[in-house]
């Protein structure tokens, strides 16, 4: 198979799993979380830096960075609990520039801006092609174990929980169930997965850096899960193929548009980016797999 | 020793009194009614009550046990069900889910349960399927059954919310207002549903304005006027009483 | 140490001035609107790049480059609240304010394609800094708090004497009693996004006269400005400036324990700290 296609699978299938992540927490419970870059930067650098500073064998590294992520999910749900979805929005949007600032700011750790490479892969880099085969194979082993949780969750009273709670959170309560509880439970869930798909780009690219994690991050995450339909773990997945074959395709503009410098480019392909969401959120906000009716 | 007893109950917001002291008990095996004129504190009591809002002071007790300020969910799973004035369901589950979601202890509804799905988990919601189909024949919800509750007419929307009040088993059953809004001949089937309910074993407490219907299905009737009950007694007594003549007129001929 | 502190305290009730005219913008449009618009960053931005076009290349004054960049951004907000927002009105709060991230993209991306990355600088005469007793003041900072604080006192007479400002707030109140009462919400709608947008620019030219100015230049503080308008209670225009002066000393003084490098962290704390313990803000209606 050609180098490049198997590159594009992988990283489709790292987003696939930032896409299951978000549909998670925002799909299916309504919980919004404009953090998601937050989180996933959590975890690309708890496994980056246990491998390479402790010389953690990569798949403990991994587990220890889904740990990480499940725990700072749950605290953040913690202090947030109460909170009306229009703060929760703002509340994880400045987690995420927080943690962002400490990756900047904390050069012992993290080497701020220069970020951290030489990270090993989940598969020796040593083998080449090998390398390249194995990663995707992993990948796409790690979506099929998240998508089947995810949608064992759906499909369970526990996801009927969740959906009721994105309707009517009081209303659940009343229903006799203990909501807090389960919107802790769900984040932190979401935010293991954010974090595993971080740790797997890490060893997958062996370079980190803060650069990585913008916002612009979450809103790739959030373009995928609406095209491909919010709320639908296979949609989740869908959509995280169709945006890398979208951004994928957008790097042709930049032969066809030579008089324009490399800045300009980049800038192109980001509206674009921009137009699509818009487009997609007034002409079909339930995307292109929507939500099924659950008999 | 009543099954619901409410004492010196006070609730304000930003200091308007919704509830100034009510005090009263609701009897096991009994269709207790509550009526009053707009403004008595009646919707807020059961808000209060069922532990959607915080009281200021005062105690509930649930078949002797102390529920006053406890969580929602954790009232209800004392067996303490209260139904929404406006019925509002979950407009993106489906009928059949709305039921489902009422029934209790469903091992499958923790996040290990739903991922293991063991098999207690699947009979559970198996059994529970079973139920919720029973309940919607019950009620005649059978030919909806698939339909989102958004789809709903407003009469199956009030038949359902009672539904998933019955799903959760409750001892009693707070019920807000459950013919406002509905035809007479819906009234007619609500009530027989209540009625037959109150035979199986379920106690209630009514908030209802339609005096037919209190007349016909509660006894005893208690009057509450500014936050607190002032007069019980069969419908017969309390609507003879001039005090409550005296506060659905809205004004005092003495003062 | 005490001098250290009346300096900060000094510096922060001038940047809380700059975060006041844009947390306005902000508050005005959440009453109104009724979600949080992130798209506040990119429409900062849009004015900062208007008024240093007028000033740079057209010499302007700050006060006019600074009516550039407010009439500039308030553009661009209607236009983006025509195109993208009107449609969606009837959407979820929470979708509505992801659209807004959109359209924040958008802008950026577009002033990215027009100037690049690079820092830009508004072409101001250099001054020494005022010393009044061991109290250094530039007098650039001076010059912008006081432009932000006539651009509020502007709005306040806006607000309190004209029959549209009345109407404003009437929507903000209670928009459906306000459309029994013929009051042309859509209409209304559209002057708040232009006001508050126009608002967003005009701080944006202000931040940029006191440092420098880049597509991201609103992404940067708009933790800040969120905070501000949190602090004082979402909807309540007197609560964000109140809110603004709080979060510009309070990051002005926590310099005193935190590295600056920090200062955007501390925002984020004020929200939190009060969302936990008084989640109406300071001046916060009560929600019903």
């Amino acid at each position: 198979m050609d180098s490049y296609l198997i590159a594009m699978v992988t990283l489709a299938a790292i987003y696939a799993m930032m896409a299951i992540s978000l549909n998670l927490s925002w799909g299916l419970a309504g919980m919004v979380n404009l953090g998601l870059a937050g989180f996933i930067s959590i975890g690309a650098y708890a496994s980056g830096l246990l491998t390479t500073v402790l010389g953690w064998p990569v798949p403990l590294a991994i587990l220890a960075a889904m740990i990480i992520g499940l725990v700072s999910g749950v605290a953040l749900t913690y202090v947030t609990l109460r909170l009306r979805d229009d703060y929760l929005a703002i509340v994880t949007l400045g987690f995420a520039e927080v943690i962002r600032l400490a990756i900047v700011n904390e050069l012992w750790l993290t080497h701020g801006s220069d970020g951290i490479s030489g990270i090993p892969g989940i598969v020796a880099r040593e083998y080449g092609y090998g390398f390249e085969l194995g990663t995707l194979a992993l990948a796409l082993a790690a979506v099929a174990l998240c998508y089947w949780l995810a949608d064992r969750v759906r499909t369970s009273p526990y996801g009927r929980n969740l959906r009721a709670i994105r309707d009517d959170p009081e209303g659940t309560a009343v229903a006799g169930k203990n909501v807090t509880l389960i919107k802790v439970k769900t984040f932190g869930l979401s935010t293991a997965i954010a974090a595993l798909a971080g740790a797997f780009y890490a060893h997958y690219t062996s370079f980190i850096s803060p650069e990585i994690f913008q916002p612009l991050l979450t809103m790739y995450v959030f373009l995928a899960l609406t095209m491909g339909g919010t709320g639908n773990n296979r949609g989740a997945m869908l959509g995280a193929f169709l945006l890398i074959f979208v951004l994928e395709a957008s790097r042709f503009i930049a032969p066809s548009l030579p008089q324009f410098s490399a800045v300009q480019h980049a800038a192109i392909r980001e509206m674009l980016v921009a137009v699509l969401f818009i487009l997609t959120l007034l002409y079909r906000p339930q995307g292109i797999s929507p939500e099924t009716r659950h008999r | 020793m009543s099954l619901l007893e409410i004492k010196d109950l006070t609730k304000s917001f930003f200091g308007a009194h919704a509830l100034r002291g009510a005090s009263f008990n609701a009897e096991q095996g009994c269709i207790t009614g509550l009526i009053g004129p707009n403004g008595a504190g009646k919707t807020t009591l059961f808000n209060v009550v069922s532990g959607v809002m915080r009281a200021d002071g005062g105690t509930v007790l649930f078949d002797g046990r102390n529920i006053t300020n406890l969580r929602p969910d954790e009232i209800t799973r004392a067996g303490l069900m209260r139904t929404f004035q406006i019925a509002r369901g979950f407009p993106r589950l489906t009928v059949l889910e709305n039921l489902m979601l009422y029934a209790p202890g469903n091992p499958g509804e923790t996040l290990v349960g739903a991922i293991w799905r063991g098999s207690d988990a699947r009979a559970s919601e198996a059994a529970i399927r079973e139920e919720a189909l029973r309940v919607a024949k019950r009620l005649d919800l059978t030919r909806v059954i698939d339909n989102y509750a958004s789809d709903l007419s407003g009469g199956q929307k009030k038949l359902l919310e009672i539904g998933r009040a019955i799903m959760a088993k409750p001892k009693m059953i707070l019920l807000d207002e459950p013919a406002a809004g509905v035809n007479p001949s819906l009234t007619r089937i609500i009530a027989g549903h209540i009625r037959e309910l109150a035979q199986e074993g379920t106690s209630f407490l009514i908030i209802e304005h339609d005096m037919m219907l209190v007349r016909e299905l509660c006894d005893p009737v208690i009057v509450m006027a500014e936050g607190r009950d002032f007069v019980a007694g069969s419908f017969a007594e309390v609507t003879a009483d001039a005090r409550v003549q005296e506060a659905y007129l809205g004004k005092r001929r003495w003062s | 140490m005490i001098e250290t502190i009346l300096q900060l305290a000094a510096n922060g009730i001038m940047s809380g001035a700059v975060l006041a005219v844009a947390a306005i913008g902000f508050t005005m449009m959440f009453a109104v609107l009724r979600f949080p618009n992130f798209s506040l960053a990119g429409h900062m931005a849009g004015g900062a790049y208007a008024g240093w076009i007028a000033n740079t290349m057209f010499g302007l004054p700050l006060p006019l480059a600074l009516l550039c960049g407010f009439l500039v951004a308030g553009g661009i907000g209607v236009a983006s609240d025509f195109i993208v927002l009107r449609p969606l009105r009837r959407a979820a709060p929470i979708t509505l304010a992801i659209a807004s991230v959109a359209i924040s993209l958008f802008i950026e991306n577009a002033l990215r394609f027009g100037f690049g990355n690079d820092l830009r600088s508004f072409d101001l005469p250099l001054a020494r800094d005022w010393v009044i007793g061991w109290l250094r003041l530039g007098p650039q900072q001076v010059q912008n708090a006081g432009l932000a604080i006539v651009a509020m006192l502007i709005l306040f007479v806006i607000f309190t004497f004209t029959q549209t400002g009345r109407a404003m707030r009437a929507t903000a109140d209670n928009a459906g009693l306000a459309a029994v009462k013929g009051i042309d919400t859509e209409k209304i709608t559209r002057l708040v996004s232009f006001l508050g947008m126009g608002l967003a620019g005009a701080a944006g030219v202000l931040l940029g006269a006191d440092t420098s100015i880049e597509p991201l230049l609103g992404l940067k503080v708009i933790l800040s400005v969120f905070a501000a308008a949190v602090l004082g209670g979402l909807g309540s225009i007197p609560g964000a400036v109140l809110g603004a002066f709080a979060i510009g000393i309070v990051e002005e003084a926590s310099q005193i324990v935190v590295p600056a490098t920090y200062k955007g962290a501390v925002g984020f704390v004020a929200i939190l700290l009060v969302l936990s313990f008084r989640p109406s803000g300071f001046l916060g209606r009560r929600q019903t």
